[in-house]
């Protein structure tokens, strides 16, 4: 016979192995749709093809040197795909929260998770860590296939400082997520929402264009959100676009001060809106 | 105190948006518990019987951490609700949703192993868990088929299964045997009671008389949020010894049964239609003398009588007293032990 719970206050490996087992049921869920998975991989390849050949027909053949003066780099092709793929992690990690509750809210299982032991902060991060896994290795295939395609160098300059990046934007990344998982707790609707929300902070990130360009109020706002430091972050370690704060190291250190607070506040936002909703109709409640 | 369970006035009122046309909405209480107290004590096997509607699952759905109650306090396994939410949950082993609480894309197997890590169970324990539970509930030959090939029943098998999977000494079941069939009905109710026997305290919600009736110790009515009467069996049925029943089945119009409810001598009816023709419950003080007024009134009011007999009290009849109503529509669905 197993050995019964602690009345709820697991050990941290007890906890840890909680997380993975909500990451590994999301793997098994997902290579159960396989066609799904081949559709992610090709979205950010057009998603950046289209703006490239915009660019080809409005530039000519001085596109790459009008591109070059407006943003640091000639290779509008690698900037594009970098611009798409990061979309791509900063879509699925909204995508991934969002549906996580609606979609167990729907089917009933999330009143059947939140009977167990296990709290909210390791459900999520379970599905953060499953969301990650997912995001990164669609982002990696698609940029390296869409550099394939568009016969660009993927490796050029720093890698490891690019994927650096990438990780230290996610927890943030997350936080915010959760926020707006928050909201679909509250709202019970996630499709508009996460629609909207992926577009305005796709334009805020500047995934198609430097951020620079916006107005300075829109501006500011881009910079309040992870997803434009590590775009920029990508871009400038790979294309040397130029940081926004001339050094790696200062944008870098940007990022870990969202993480700092961003994770924090997405899970006191989520937890107030849980005991609101707990206080009413109930979780499962659809 | 393992599975030990103690309400007291517990209140859930919910408040709701009444819609007034396109734009306009107002707010409205609701109250869906009214002041609940009851005790289960340890190794009960306990049921909450009631309509749809009655509270019963917002009394569950409190009592398992899942919705907050507006006022009251309860003691669930020595912990207290709302301030020892995850002792609880890790103490209570739970079906509420039925099929709806499981991961279709995914086997028995893998969804029991994940709500066995859910409730901290090591790898071993929980493939371990699984496995015996598999075995137990007669799952082996669909353990390892995605559950969205599974019969309504087979699923409800499983959320069963997953229910037990923390081998918790408090058992909640809300209406498990909904979508069973017969045999697997009575298989499950087996199991309940094996494991009530083997100490495991069990809270039972059901809107079937009988299977309240054969199965739990004790019973509580619960209707618009309240408890009407609690008790054993026995005792609930007692509580009504001193009226008779008297079932009048035929072709009866509502006219006639109004009528029979007016006449003096009669304390409560119940009709319901059962087969294509009426069943008029009628209890009173003194059937006998009652009787020969009760044939003339229906008579009078053109209804064709097929079958008149005095019966014992039954839950059912305990329940039409105490609620005014019936749940025989519900139960006759039901499979029988």
């Amino acid at each position: 016979m197993p050995r019964p719970p602690r009345a709820g206050r697991p050990t941290f490996g007890q906890t840890l192995s909680a997380a993975l087992a909500e990451t590994q049921l999301r793997l098994i869920n997902i290579t159960r749709y396989p066609g799904q998975m081949i559709m992610e991989v090709v979205i950010p390849i057009v998603f950046a093809a289209m703006p490239m050949f915009l660019g080809r027909a409005a530039g000519g053949d001085q596109a790459a040197v009008n591109f070059e003066a407006n943003t640091g780099t000639a290779n509008y092709v690698a900037y594009m795909l970098i611009g798409s793929s990061v979309f791509t992690i900063v879509s699925g990690a909204f995508w991934h929260v969002a549906y996580w509750i609606r979609f167990e809210q729907e089917t009933g299982t999330l009143e059947a998770v939140y009977l167990s032991p296990t709290s909210t902060f390791t459900l999520a991060s379970g599905v953060a860590l499953y969301s990650v896994i997912r995001g990164l290795v669609t982002a990696l295939i698609a940029y390296g296939l869409g550099c394939l395609i568009f016969q660009v160098n993927p490796l050029t300059g720093d890698l490891w400082l690019a994927l650096l990046f990438i990780l230290s934007g996610l927890v943030p990344l997350y936080g915010m997520a959760l926020i707006f998982g928050a909201v679909v707790l509250r709202v019970k609707e996630s499709s508009a929402i996460v629609n909207l929300m992926q577009w305005v902070v796709s334009f805020l990130m500047g995934m198609y264009f430097p951020v620079a360009t916006l107005p300075p109020f829109l501006r500011a706002i881009a910079f309040l959100f992870p997803p434009t430091w590590m775009t920029n972050g990508v871009r400038s370690a790979l294309l040397g676009v130029g940081y926004f704060f001339d050094a790696w190291y200062l944008d870098l250190s940007v990022l870990w001060v969202f993480m700092l607070f961003a994770p924090l506040f997405g899970f006191w936002v989520f937890n107030r809106v849980e005991r609101s909703v707990q206080r009413n109709e109930g979780i499962g409640q659809f | 105190m393992s599975g030990h369970v103690l309400v007291d006035q517990l209140a859930k009122t919910y408040v709701t948006r009444q819609r007034r046309g396109l734009f306009k909405s107002e707010t409205k209480e609701v109250p869906a518990l009214r002041g609940v107290s009851l005790e289960i004590k340890t190794g009960e096997l306990f049921g909450l019987l009631g309509p749809n509607g009655a509270g019963k699952t917002t009394l569950i759905k409190c009592l398992t951490t899942l919705l907050l109650p507006t006022s009251g306090r309860a003691v669930i396994n020595g912990f207290e609700l709302t301030k020892d939410d995850n002792a609880i949950r890790a103490t209570t082993g739970c079906m509420l949703m039925g099929e709806r609480g499981l991961y279709w894309k995914l086997t028995a197997r893998e969804n029991l192993v994940f709500f066995g890590a859910l409730y901290h169970l090591s790898p071993r324990d929980r493939r371990k868990r699984a496995e015996d539970l598999i075995e137990q509930l007669d799952l082996g030959e669909i353990a390892d088929r995605a559950l969205e090939s599974y019969s309504s029943g087979q699923r409800m098998k499983v959320a069963f299964a997953k229910a037990l999977i923390n081998d918790a000494p408090l058992l909640i079941l809300d209406e498990p045997t909904n979508t069973l069939d017969v045999p697997s009905a009575r298989e499950l109710r087996a199991v309940v009671r094996q494991l009530n026997d083997q100490g495991k305290t069990v809270i039972y919600t059901t809107h079937i008389m009988s299977e309240a009736e054969t199965l739990c110790d004790r019973v509580a009515i619960v209707d618009h949020g309240q408890v009407l009467a609690i008790g054993t069996v026995p005792e609930l049925k007692a509580s009504l010894k001193r009226e008779a029943v008297l079932r009048i089945e035929g072709v009866i119009s509502s006219r006639a049964s109004q009528a029979v409810a007016a006449l003096g001598g009669v304390t409560r009816t119940a009709v319901q239609a059962v087969n294509g023709h009426t069943e008029l419950t009628v209890m009173s003080a003194n059937a006998t003398i009652l009787l020969p007024r009760l044939i003339e009134t229906l008579t009078e009011h053109q209804a064709v009588i097929q079958k008149i007999a005095p019966e014992e009290v039954t839950l059912e009849d305990v329940f039409i007293a105490r609620t005014g109503r019936t749940l025989a529509e519900d139960t006759r669905a039901v499979p029988q032990s």
